[in-house]
C-alpha cells in the first residue's frame, strides 16, 4: 500500500532523511519510533504530499506522491503533529468541511461525518465550538479529521501526544480499530505505544531507518531475551566469573554502583536464578537483591539509535572503581 | 469541473463563516459605517455641502442669473463613492490581512495542502468570500444612496450608478486580492496588514508620481494608478482599459498567492 524507496530530503546543506526505504502492507499499523529530530514528521509530510522530496521515490496506493499528489490526496488522512483546526468552527461544521474539500460526496457526507465523530467519541461535542475543546478532544478531532473520508491510507504524526493516560488508551485503541480496513502508519517517540498498537515498527535515527520488524521479534533478535539483576556482598570480580560458569548465562555485566551485576541469558534457558543463587551463596558471598529484567523495546531503541555500539558501558564510565568491560572468555 | 467548484464552494462558506463568526467583522462594519455616515451627512449638510450649493444655484436662478444646472444626484454620488473608495483603502488591507496567516498559524494551511484541492481553488475561494463581506458591508449604504438619489432632480442615471458600484467592487478585488498575497507570505497578521495598506498607499499614489516623473515612464506608472481608474468609473466612464488594469490586479494577486503557497513547501518549516 505504501511503498518507499531510497527517499532522501535534504533542507540547504542538512538531511533530513536519507535513503529511507520500507513497505507497508495493506491492512497493517507501522510504528515509526525515533527520537526528536530523528526525520518522522518529514518522512510523513512526504508521504502526505506536504513536501516534496529531494530525491527518491513514494507512493502511497499505487500512485506517486508528488507526481500524482491529487491522487494521492484524495486516498490519504493526515494529521500533522499539531492537529489543524479551525476554531472557530463546531465539530460537526469542521468534519464537514473537510469531508467536502476531501471529495466526499455531499450525499455520504453526513453519514460519515456521524461515523467519524463516534469513532473518536465525539458525538456529544458534535455541536460545540472546537476553541472550547481541551487538548485531548482536539486531538480526537484531529484523528476524527483524517478518517472522515474514509481512505485507504492514514497517515498520524504523533496521535498520542498530549493526552492523558486514559485518552491515550481510548486513541490506541481507535488505531488498532482502523488496522484491516485501513493502512495506518504512525510516527511516535513512546516505545510502549509500538509494542501495543503496531504489527511492524520502523526504527530511525538521524534520518536513517535502522531496523523494520515486528516488536516482538525486534526485541527477540537484539537483546538475546531477558535476565537478571543481581546486588552482591563480597568480592564483586569472583561473582562475576563464577556467574559467568553458570550454565546458560551469555554474559556477565558489572554496573556502575559497584555491587551489583548484570547477567544476560540465552534464550533457550530462561530459568537460570535458581543456579544463579546457588553460585553466589555457595561461594559465601552475600546476596543482597536479585530480581529478573524483561527485556524491553527501550533496550532495543537504546541499542539502535545510540552511536557508541555498547551504550551500557559506556553510560558508566565515569565513576571510579573502573568497571569490567561484560566479561567474555 | 465539479470537484472543483465543490471544492471552491466549500472554502468560500467556510470563509464567510470565520468572518461572520468573529466580532472582528462587526467592529470593522460598525466602524466603517459610523464614518460613513460622518462622510454623508459632511457631503450633504455641511457648509460647503451639496444642499448649500443647491441652494445657491436656486437662488441664482430665481435672480436671472445664468448657471449651469446643479445636478445633486450625479455630485452626491461622486462625492460619497471617492469617500468609499478612500475609506476602503484603510479598511480592506484589515479584512484581508488574516486570509493566509491564520492559515499559517494555526497549522491548517498543511491541512489544505495535503487535500486534494489546488492552491488556485484555495485562493479564489478566500477571495470570493472576503470580497462578499466587504459587499455585505457596503450594502446597508445603499440606503443612504435611495434617500438622496430617489428625490433627486434630474434623476440619476443607472448607468452612472452602475459604474459606480461595480468600479467600487472591482477595486476592492483588486486591494483584497494583493492583500491576500501579502498575508500569504507572513505569519505575522499586524504584519500583513501594515504592508497591505503600504502597497495599496504605493499604488493608490502611484498617480501623482508619475505626473512628477513626466515623459512615457510617468504615463505608463499613472495608468497603473488604482485612484484613477476608480475615478473613471465612478464617473461613469467605463474603459476596457481601467476593466483590464483591475483584472490584471485581481489575476496578479491570485497567481502570486497560489506561488508563495506552493513556494512554502520547499522551506524549512
Amino acid at each position: 500500500m505504501i511503498q518507499v524507496e531510497q527517499l532522501s530530503k535534504v533542507y540547504g546543506t542538512t538531511p533530513a532523511i536519507a535513503d529511507v526505504t520500507f513497505r507497508v502492507e495493506p491492512g497493517e499499523i507501522l510504528g515509526f519510533l525515533g527520537p526528536n529530530g530523528a526525520g518522522k514528521t518529514t518522512t510523513m509530510r512526504i508521504l502526505a504530499g506536504y513536501l516534496p522530496a529531494s530525491s527518491g521515490t513514494a507512493k502511497v496506493a499505487g500512485y506517486e506522491v508528488h507526481e500524482q499528489s491529487m491522487a494521492v490526496r484524495q486516498r490519504i488522512g493526515y494529521l500533522p503533529e499539531s492537529p489543524p483546526l479551525y476554531l472557530d468552527m463546531t465539530v460537526a461544521g469542521f468534519l464537514q468541511f473537510v469531508a467536502r474539500i476531501k471529495g466526499v460526496p455531499a450525499g455520504d457526507s453526513p453519514d460519515r461525518v456521524r461515523t467519524a465523530m463516534q469513532r473518536c467519541g465525539l458525538s456529544d461535542k458534535h455541536q460545540t465550538l472546537i476553541r472550547k475543546l481541551s487538548k485531548g478532544y482536539r486531538q480526537r478531532v484531529g484523528i476524527a479529521q483524517a478518517i472522515v473520508h474514509d481512505p485507504p491510507v492514514i497517515i498520524l504524526d504523533e496521535p498520542t501526544v498530549g493526552l492523558d493516560p486514559r485518552q491515550i488508551i481510548e486513541v490506541r485503541n481507535l488505531i488498532k480499530g482502523l488496522a484491516g480496513d485501513h493502512t495506518v502508519i504512525l510516527s511516535t517517540h513512546i516505545l510502549p505505544e509500538v509494542s501495543m498498537t503496531c504489527n511492524r515498527v520502523a526504527i530511525i535515527n538521524q534520518g536513517r531507518i535502522v531496523a523494520t520488524n515486528t516488536p516482538d521479534e525486534l526485541m527477540s533478535r537484539l537483546t538475546g531475551g531477558a535476565g537478571y539483576e543481581l546486588e552482591v556482598d563480597g568480592d564483586i570480580t569472583q561473582a562475576q566469573q563464577l556467574l559467568h560458569r553458570v550454565a546458560g548465562v551469555r554474559s556477565v555485566e558489572w554496573l556502575a554502583n559497584g555491587s551489583r551485576l548484570k547477567v544476560v541469558i540465552e534464550p533457550s534457558h530462561p530459568h537460570v536464578g535458581q543456579e544463579l543463587a546457588r553460585a553466589i551463596v555457595q561461594a559465601g558471598l552475600g546476596l543482597q537483591e536479585m530480581r529478573r529484567v524483561q527485556a524491553d523495546l527501550e533496550t532495543v531503541f537504546l541499542q539502535l539509535t545510540t552511536e557508541d555500539p555498547t551504550p551500557s558501558t559506556a553510560e558508566l564510565a565515569t565513576d571510579a572503581p573502573t568497571p569490567d568491560q561484560p566479561f567474555e572468555e | 469541473m465539479r470537484l472543483i467548484l465543490n471544492n471552491l464552494v466549500a472554502i468560500y462558506r467556510k470563509e464567510l463563516h470565520s468572518y461572520f463568526a468573529s466580532p472582528f467583522a462587526y467592529v470593522l462594519a460598525g466602524i466603517f459605517w459610523l464614518l460613513a455616515g460622518v462622510f454623508f451627512a459632511a457631503i450633504l449638510l455641511g457648509p460647503a455641502g451639496l444642499l448649500e450649493q443647491a441652494r445657491n444655484a436656486d437662488l441664482a436662478a430665481s435672480q436671472g442669473v445664468r448657471v449651469a444646472p446643479f445636478d445633486v444626484g450625479y455630485s452626491f454620488l461622486q462625492f460619497f463613492l471617492g469617500t468609499l473608495g478612500s475609506l476602503a483603502l484603510f479598511m480592506l488591507p484589515l479584512l484581508s490581512m488574516g486570509l493566509y496567516t491564520e492559515e499559517r498559524k494555526r497549522g491548517t494551511l498543511e491541512l489544505l495542502a495535503t487535500s486534494p484541492v489546488t492552491n488556485w481553488v484555495v485562493a479564489v475561494a478566500k477571495l470570493l468570500g472576503v470580497l462578499t463581506v466587504f459587499v455585505t458591508m457596503v450594502l446597508p449604504l445603499l440606503v443612504y444612496e435611495a434617500i438622496v438619489l430617489n428625490r433627486a432632480s434630474p434623476p440619476i442615471n443607472p448607468t452612472v450608478m452602475i459604474a459606480g458600484h461595480g468600479g467600487l467592487i472591482l477595486l476592492a478585488a483588486a486591494v483584497l486580492s494583493l492583500g491576500m498575497f501579502i498575508s500569504s507570505l507572513t505569519n505575522s497578521t499586524i504584519l500583513a496588514a501594515i504592508g497591505t495598506f503600504a502597497l495599496v498607499l504605493f499604488l493608490w499614489m502611484i498617480d501623482v508620481l508619475g505626473k512628477n516623473v513626466g515623459g512615457a515612464l510617468g504615463e505608463a506608472l499613472s495608468h497603473l494608478s488604482l485612484l484613477k481608474h476608480y475615478t473613471n468609473w465612478v464617473q461613469g466612464v467605463v474603459d476596457t482599459g481601467s476593466l483590464v488594469l483591475f483584472a490584471s490586479y485581481i489575476g496578479l494577486g491570485i497567481f502570486l498567492t497560489a506561488q508563495s503557497i506552493e513556494a512554502l513547501r520547499f522551506q524549512r518549516s
